[in-house]
């Protein structure tokens, strides 16, 4: 099975890469993909999607012509406030409409009545306005013969900017809990190609919705790995969004997830636990000024039709028991993020002590019941790199803030500290904790870098990785129904993408 | 006996050529381990090692079919000379059960046996400690963003064990194919608040030795008296059928027809005791899943799936399930608030986990019965009355 996969990661991962050195010039954001503004044309006509093994299918889609349609339709990115027109056009052989969950004082105009909104069929457009009255994510949908034109791709996301927003400080919400680094878009959904061909061939009354069996699965409208393909590739004309999450670690990566088909798909992240804070649009907050007190972390978050969910990623290696940059000694530089929580001394600690209250922001932070390794350091020092008398202790909550410290560890000697010097939670210069086996009794993954350090490339055989310039640790972010994880009958693929921690010096769009 | 003479054939050649140098060999680290066997031989508080075996097997289902597996075995402690014999055709379904604590640093070794029964296939093997924060790439077992280890060698993962929570580990590579044949198991790592010392108060509630919670809650909310992991997971029949046959692999029309908690489909579920495989009569499928309380006490259930084709709905009839957490992480508000809940059904995806408390204080004693609301799993393939299901009994 390994020549196929290998084969199928290669190709269009490079040119992401590419792309990325290539835009990195300016100081751009990694943001999501879109159209803005207050005024959209939409034109709902048939097209073609590829498939990374060679596939074509079927599909109906939105875009701003007929020869411009695409899957998903376009995200549409507003402003909190503002007043939205959208006229849909149709070529399509059946009446179509759109409607807007979540969205206020929805109006319709033009085309004909039909059961949920005002419908367009060609010659006879629909205006559509809307009062995009609440921040957050959400999804836009066709509201005619759902069963159907769902299937066949006439859906899109749209994405609402709280008021005031700045796009150098950008929250999702207003609110300081909501606040990210990077945003990514996260819209799963999948196709059964029989119906499509069917619908191609126009054998109507052969299709049977409810026998529905989907054998293609997507990620922004791309099945893995085009998902990891730069965005508007050439080669993929009515597939314009990719999805290929990086960031640095310590950076907060805003998850907006949605849930675009008809099964429920278990998206799963590997790296670390994400907190969700919103869903459909609205923060999870038990009152005004409270945030998203009322948020809950998954490792896993089940995307279920229609419904969306905003979740803040971050990543620090915090606690992994070694140093994952390869440092060996106390006294080598301290990388940004390394230092996962830090705190101060609230009372002088005397040489030989044992008890010492913690305060500063990081104390909350030390675990209830356990002992960790940390390093002291005078606050005279920006970071215990630059301390020479820096200690390894063992810090362990007794009650309260009130904290019992195990010293003398890791040849440093017992001194005393005053008020104010910082005690952080590290794992700085502790060693790789085992052996790796030789390289021929290894097979290598094309993003591994060769090393388990970040940043730091490693020795691979010729022919081996090469996905990795910049040596980032990747972890791939999926649907866990690993049947998703297929273009066909072909492994890997589907609802799949990779998450990319890079290192600082590495440049993020 | 052909697979007899296949397993020495395989164990000679494995042994040769790891003596050549082209194959790693078994090789297990443990800190302090001083005899080789992966077992630290001084006393190292909070250093736990486990050995296991990447490979192949066979199962029996429910109604009686035998089932090729691929899947993980336990050696852990086992001579290094021994491990190949044992590993080979001694695949388990589900994988060795991992329990750690809150605090542990957790060494790992994996030596792939290889499949003795697909001798065309020279798959690697991972493990990959689903759910669990913040590992580095190189100990997160995915093979496309780490390595894999090759037929013939170990690897061991580290792990510093930061957080509690139910968690579950799988094989990640061909992690379609390699999950579906079976490389799924439970894992979960217990709070450092069970080793408080006797009397500690928190917030009202005083701690004894011996009392056992599922996370630090900081309030006694989550302590239990019981406690069973009970795994979801599915298989299909033609998959593994083809897969045993060297046949192409039905990927897109995969259709899971046994729906499984630990492994078995009731009335197995409830069987106490080993099930012994067709082919070669190891016991490959150890874990029932009848749960024991006596009226009073306080049952948890660490639920996880790991199907890869399906959502499953679990209910008991006649109790009630609180859920305290969520995907390892306790269900609570930022302020500190419980957010935990009362329920009849709990429903996890792929991938997902839940904790649940049962108080069955008050609760007549009999036996109640925990199934699939999802009906039509309830069975084992053709066979009526069984699939997802089993019982739990209070005394
Ligand atoms: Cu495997
Ligand atoms: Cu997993």
């Amino acid at each position: 099975m390994r020549v196929r996969q290998i084969f199928q990661f290669t190709y269009c991962l490079a040119l992401t890469f590419l792309l990325v050195g290539l835009l990195s010039e300016g100081p751009a954001q990694a943001t999501i993909q879109g159209i803005s503004g207050i005024s959209f044309t939409l034109v709902a006509a048939p097209g073609y999607i590829k498939t990374p093994e060679g596939n074509s299918i079927f599909f109906w889609g939105l875009g701003s012509d007929v020869n411009h349609v695409q899957y998903p339709g376009p995200t549409l990115i507003l402003n909190e406030g503002d007043t939205i027109t959208i006229t849909l056009y149709s070529a399509l052989p059946q009446p179509v409409s759109l409607v807007f969950p979540g969205q206020e004082q929805v109006q319709a105009q033009g085309g004909s009545q039909g059961k949920v909104t005002r419908e367009a069929t060609p010659g006879r457009p629909v205006t559509y306005t809307f009062v995009a009255a609440h921040p957050g994510t959400y999804l836009y949908y066709s509201g005619t013969n759902m069963a159907l034109q769902h299937e066949m791709g006439l859906f899109g996301a749209i994405i609402v900017r709280p008021a005031g927003f700045d796009p150098n400080a950008p929250t999702a919400y207003g609110t300081s809990d909501s606040r990210y680094d990077r945003e990514y878009l996260f819209m799963i959904s999948e196709m059964d190609p029989d119906i499509h061909r069917l619908v191609e061939e126009g054998r109507y009354s052969e299709i049977e919705n409810a026998d529905v069996f989907p054998t293609y699965y997507f990620i922004n409208g791309r099945n893995a790995p085009d998902t990891m393909a730069p965005a508007f590739a050439e080669w993929l004309p009515t597939q314009p969004y990719n999805c290929m999450p990086l960031m640095h670690p310590g950076e907060r990566l805003l998850m907006r997830i949605i849930g675009a088909g008809r099964d429920n798909h278990p998206y799963h992240f590997h790296g670390n636990h994400a907190k969700v804070i919103a869903e459909d649009g609205r923060l999870l907050s038990s009152g005004p000024g409270k945030g998203a007190d009322l948020g809950y972390s998954r490792f896993t978050i089940s995307a279920v039709p229609g419904h969306t969910y905003d979740a803040i990623f971050q990543w620090t290696g915090r606690e992994m028991g070694w140093d994952y940059y390869g440092h060996t000694s106390l006294s080598d530089p301290i990388e940004r993020g390394e230092l996962a929580v830090t705190a101060t001394l609230e009372a002088p600690l005397s040489a030989g002590s044992a008890q010492v209250t913690l305060g500063g922001q990081g104390e909350k932070e030390f675990p209830m019941y356990r002992e960790v390794r940390c390093l002291i350091w005078s606050k005279a020092y920006p970071s215990p790199d630059k301390d020479p008398n820096r200690e390894v202790v063992k810090v362990k909550r007794a009650s309260g803030n009130l904290f019992t410290i195990s010293r003398g560890l890791e040849g440093t000697t017992a001194r005393a500290w005053s008020e104010g010097d910082y005690v952080a939670i590290t794992d700085h210069g502790r060693p790789f904790p085992v052996v790796l086996p030789e390289n021929q009794n290894l097979t290598f993954g094309a993003f591994y870098s060769g090393s388990p350090y970040l940043g730091n490339a490693g020795n691979l055989p010729p022919g081996e990785g090469g996905l990795n310039p910049f040596s980032g640790f990747f972890y791939m972010w999926h649907s866990h129904n690993e049947k998703e994880l297929l273009n066909n009958n072909i492994f890997p693929g589907g609802a799949m993408t990779m998450l990319g921690i890079l290192p600082y010096n590495a440049p993020i769009e | 006996m052909k697979r007899d003479l296949l397993l020495f054939l395989a164990v000679t050649a494995f042994s040769l050529l790891s003596l050549t140098g082209a194959w790693g060999g078994v090789m297990v680290q443990c800190p302090e381990d001083l005899d080789g066997d992966g077992v630290s031989d001084v006393d190292l508080p909070h250093v736990v090692c486990r050995h296991l075996t990447g490979g192949d097997g066979f199962t029996v289902m429910a109604d009686g079919r035998s089932m090729y597996i691929f899947g993980f075995g336990d050696v852990t402690g086992m001579p290094a000379d021994q491990v190949l014999e044992s590993g080979i055709l001694g695949a388990q379904f589900p994988a060795p059960t991992i329990v750690l604590d809150e605090g542990d640093d957790f060494y790992l070794t994996l030596t792939n046996v290889g499949m003795l029964m697909r001798p065309d296939l020279f798959d690697p093997h991972t493990v990959h400690f689903h759910g669990f924060p913040e590992v580095a790439s190189i100990f997160d077992g995915l093979p496309e963003s780490s390595v894999g280890i090759n037929m013939g060698s170990s690897i061991t993962y580290y792990y510093h064990i930061a957080v509690p929570g139910t968690f579950m580990y799988h094989c990640h590579a061909e992690a379609t194919e390699h999950m579906q044949m079976g490389m799924l198991g439970n894992l979960y790592v217990r709070p450092a608040q069970n080793s408080l010392p006797d009397g500690t108060d928190l917030k009202g509630f005083i701690h004894h030795t011996g009392y056992k919670y599922a996370y630090n809650d900081g309030d006694g909310s989550t302590r239990y008296d019981v406690e069973y992991a009970i795994q979801m997971s599915s298989f299909d029949p033609e998959f593994h059928d083809a897969d045993l046959n060297v046949q192409p692999l039905p990927f897109a029309d995969m259709r899971d027809k046994y729906a499984l908690l630990n492994g078995r489909g009731y009335p197995d579920t409830v069987l106490q005791g080993p099930i012994l495989n067709k082919v070669n009569g190891r016991n490959s499928q150890p874990l029932d899943s009848l749960v024991h309380a006596r009226q009073g006490q306080r049952i948890l259930l660490r639920l996880s799936n790991l199907s890869v084709t399906r959502y499953y709905t679990l209910s008991i009839g006649g109790l009630y399930m609180k859920v305290i957490a969520k995907d390892a992480k306790l269900l609570q508000a930022s302020d500190g608030r419980p957010m935990s809940y009362d329920t009849t059904t709990v429903t996890l995806g792929g991938g997902e986990s839940v904790d649940v408390i049962i108080d069955t204080a008050g609760v007549p004693p009999g036996t109640y019965v925990m199934y699939a609301t999802q009906a039509q799993y309830l069975s084992n393939n053709e066979e009526d009355y069984g699939g997802m299901m089993t019982e739990i009994v209070i005394e």
